[in-house]
């Protein structure tokens, strides 16, 4: 197998790893936003449920999770496809660390700008939708971006179940041949050349936000 | 056949029994990463060739993920006649990966600390050996101690990625169950809910130890 | 050996740049020992550059700067050894916020004087109590006022018992009610007959202690002159006019 070959082997897997971070997002974005501002707008025991949910997507280890809703739910009678299952443990694992994005950014925009927005005569929804969110978002974009990033490098765990994304080829690769060295690097590699330009991306975006004169409504 | 508590009940001991492992692996990890990742940013601060070159590992080392990783070392360091132990590999592992964050951490470490602070050590004609063990590594220290307790939970998150390298660690001895007596729902949700209560725990610790800082002022 | 009578500082045609700003441009001064000099002008106009070029915070490219007897710049030991002969006070006051009052005045003594533990503590409260500041000793930066802070970095700098002060706008970073505590630590200095050179535009502070006022603008020296002339009406256009701007306010 020419080096060629390897990385070809390695491609074929793009699609899934793709497929499963696009799937992953529908858990992580809606996620983020819903329990981020349900977060910010709970208090008492509404607030201390949206918290516990919160923290058992985050702060659980991805990996164990990934297995126990991978074998253990069909237990409770439910069985989903290892594609649901992958994309809504990634997902949700990610929505989790990128709500307490949302959350920090709501608390730290000044109170006068609810304020403003009440002495409009503005429904609280609309003080929500209109003023905080908007410029909240903004803050939090390139943390969003990093959210991204560690989505797409978590669905290598989903070649634990059976799903066949680059690991995956990598994996099966390395059971014809004995190259290491080429399979694994080709992989890191190829992990790299997506994962890098969002980096980049990300750090352009948090200069744009940092500058000095940059608007919320600029970007 | 449904979960069953108490069988859950009865994993708990062989599973906790390997809690040792766990925290060890974490600490000497940690330890690893935070001991590399120091001297990749110091590197990198240096500038030139070397500079650039720690820059690019960082960014790289970022840009991809830890179980690529971990098979990287596990199957690469035979390949060249080093045969090491899979729980040494896996510590290398999570070592190397995590040095990419801890870099991060001791550059915004050192970043935080105001201009003035060198120059007054200088205007009092401190050496700069002195200025750096007496003015900057205490403040950095104070600066990273709360970002090092919260990647110290991420790298126990991290431990049971090396069940997959066949280390003995809490998560390995829970398929062990799984495997003898082929039940995976209780073992999986009871190592599961181990490392969850561990990483809370750990966390409130950690922010403790975060508003204690806070609260000494600027001291 | 330096003479009573040869200046503490000595500044020729003292050139410097950033990249292409030209910050400093022609200097010459001379501050004689036991004198009091201010230094005003407008924001960006050189001050802090040219006494952080005193004690070797900056460098320069072209001229002569003369201190304590040693031209700074061309051997390394003698540069620092001269250095050691300055102390610094910063607008914002740059004490070690991890550090107690006391040890943030026994570093430098213990580290660069090589005094043992006790003798730097001693030194260091007797410059506490000069500064009318002993009871905090024990106390963090943090847990102090501005003028309080202030107070005990002028202490840090007097315990290396340096020939010559340099201070770059020490009240300007203050609250008006913390700027007297603070002018009356410098004035009792001068009384003592410290060598000052002082950034400021506390002009009450400048007609009571300095013997001269130079007044910088856009790099250069515009005009020098004994504190008495300088505030009546013969000074140079543009420092009357600065003058007026900010006795104003
Ligand atoms: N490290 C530096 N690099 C580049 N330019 C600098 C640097 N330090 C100062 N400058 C520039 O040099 C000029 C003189 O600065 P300096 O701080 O000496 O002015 P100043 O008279 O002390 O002003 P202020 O009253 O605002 O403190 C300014 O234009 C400033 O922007
Ligand atoms: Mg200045």
């Amino acid at each position: 197998m020419s080096l060629f070959d390897i990385w070809l082997g390695i491609l074929k897997g793009v699609g899934t790893t793709a497929a499963v971070t696009a799937y992953g997002l529908l858990f992580a974005v809606p996620f983020a936003l819903g329990f981020g501002v349900a977060q910010y707008l709970t208090v008492g025991v509404a607030r201390l449920l949206v918290t516990a949910v919160i923290e058992f997507w985050r702060s659980s280890a991805v990996i164990i999770l990934l297995f126990v809703f991978y074998y253990a739910l069909p237990v409770f009678g439910i069985s989903l496809s290892a594609w649901t299952v992958s994309a809504m443990v990634l997902g949700l694992n990610a929505g989790g660390y990128a709500s307490q994005a949302v959350r920090a950014g709501l608390q730290a925009l000044p109170s006068g700008q609810k304020e403003a927005g009440a002495a409009l005569g503005l429904s609280r929804p609309a003080i929500l939708f209109l003023i905080e969110l908007p410029q909240a978002l903004v803050a939090m974009s390139p943390t969003f971006v990093n959210t991204v990033i560690q989505l797409v490098k978590a669905t290598a765990l989903v070649s634990l179940v059976t799903l066949s994304d680059m690991t995956f080829r990598a994996k099966e690769i390395a059971q014809v041949e004995y190259n290491p060295v080429a399979i694994y690097t080709a992989l890191l590699l190829a992990f790299f050349v997506v994962c890098y330009p969002i980096a980049l991306a990300g750090r352009w975006l948090e200069a744009r936000i940092a500058a000095p004169g940059s608007r919320a409504g600029g970007i | 056949m449904g979960f069953d508590p108490a069988f859950a009940l009865s994993c708990v001991p062989t599973i906790l029994s390997a809690i040792g492992t766990t925290l060890l692996v974490a600490a000497v990890s940690c330890f690893g990463a935070a001991t590399i990742g120091f001297l990749f940013e110091m590197a990198r601060r240096i500038g030139g060739i070397a500079g650039m070159a720690s820059g690019f590992a960082i960014d790289f080392i970022r840009s991809t993920p830890v179980l690529i990783w971990l098979y990287f070392l596990y199957f690469v360091l035979p390949f060249y006649g080093i045969r090491l132990g899979s729980m040494t590999v896996g510590i290398m592992g999570l070592s190397l990966y995590y040095s990419g964050y801890l870099a991060e951490v001791f550059k915004a470490g050192i970043d935080a600390i105001p201009k003035g602070q060198p120059e007054a050590a200088r205007a009092l004609s401190l050496s700069r050996r002195d200025t750096v063990i007496y003015v900057i590594a205490p403040q950095m220290m104070r600066n990273i101690a709360a970002p090092l307790g919260n990647y110290f939970v991420s790298i126990l998150k991290a431990t049971p990625y090396l069940a997959v390298l066949a280390v003995p660690d809490m998560l390995g001895r829970a398929f062990d169950i799984a495997s003898e007596t082929y039940r995976y729902a209780e073992p999986l949700v009871v190592a599961g809910l181990i490392f969850l209560a561990l990483a809370l725990l750990i966390s409130y610790g950690v922010k403790r130890l975060e508003r204690r800082l806070l609260a000494g002022g600027t001291r | 050996m330096l003479a009573q009578s040869d200046p503490i500082v000595g500044i020729q045609g003292l050139n410097k740049w950033f990249g292409a700003l030209h910050v400093l441009n022609d200097i010459d001064l001379t501050v004689a020992s036991g004198a009091r000099v201010v230094v005003c002008g407008p924001s960006g106009s050189g001050k802090s550059t040219l006494i952080r070029c005193i004690n070797g915070l900056e460098s320069y490219q072209e001229g002569v700067l003369r201190l304590a007897g040693t031209t700074l710049g061309h051997k390394a030991r003698e540069t620092a050894a001269a250095c050691r002969q300055t102390g610094m006070v910063f607008q914002s006051f740059n004490l070690f916020p991890h550090l107690t009052v006391l040890g943030n005045c026994t570093l430098a003594l213990r580290r660069v004087a090589g005094k043992t533990r006790s003798e730097a503590e001693d030194i260091a409260m007797a410059h506490l109590e000069k500064v009318r500041i002993p009871e905090k000793a024990r106390s963090y930066p943090g847990q102090l006022s501005g003028g309080q802070q202030q107070r005990v970095a002028i202490a840090r700098a007097l315990c290396l018992n340096p020939r010559i002060m340099l201070f770059d706008e020490p009240t300007s970073a203050l609250d008006p009610e913390m700027i007297k505590e603070v002018l009356d630590v410098m004035v009792a200095l001068a009384r003592d007959g410290m060598t000052m050179v002082c950034v400021t535009h506390e002009m009450g502070f400048a007609r009571e202690v300095a013997d001269e006022v130079v007044f910088m603008d856009g790099g250069s020296i515009l005009d020098r002159a004994p504190a008495r002339d300088f505030f009546s009406a013969s000074g140079h256009p543009r420092s009357r006019l600065f003058l007026e701007t900010i006795l104003r306010h």
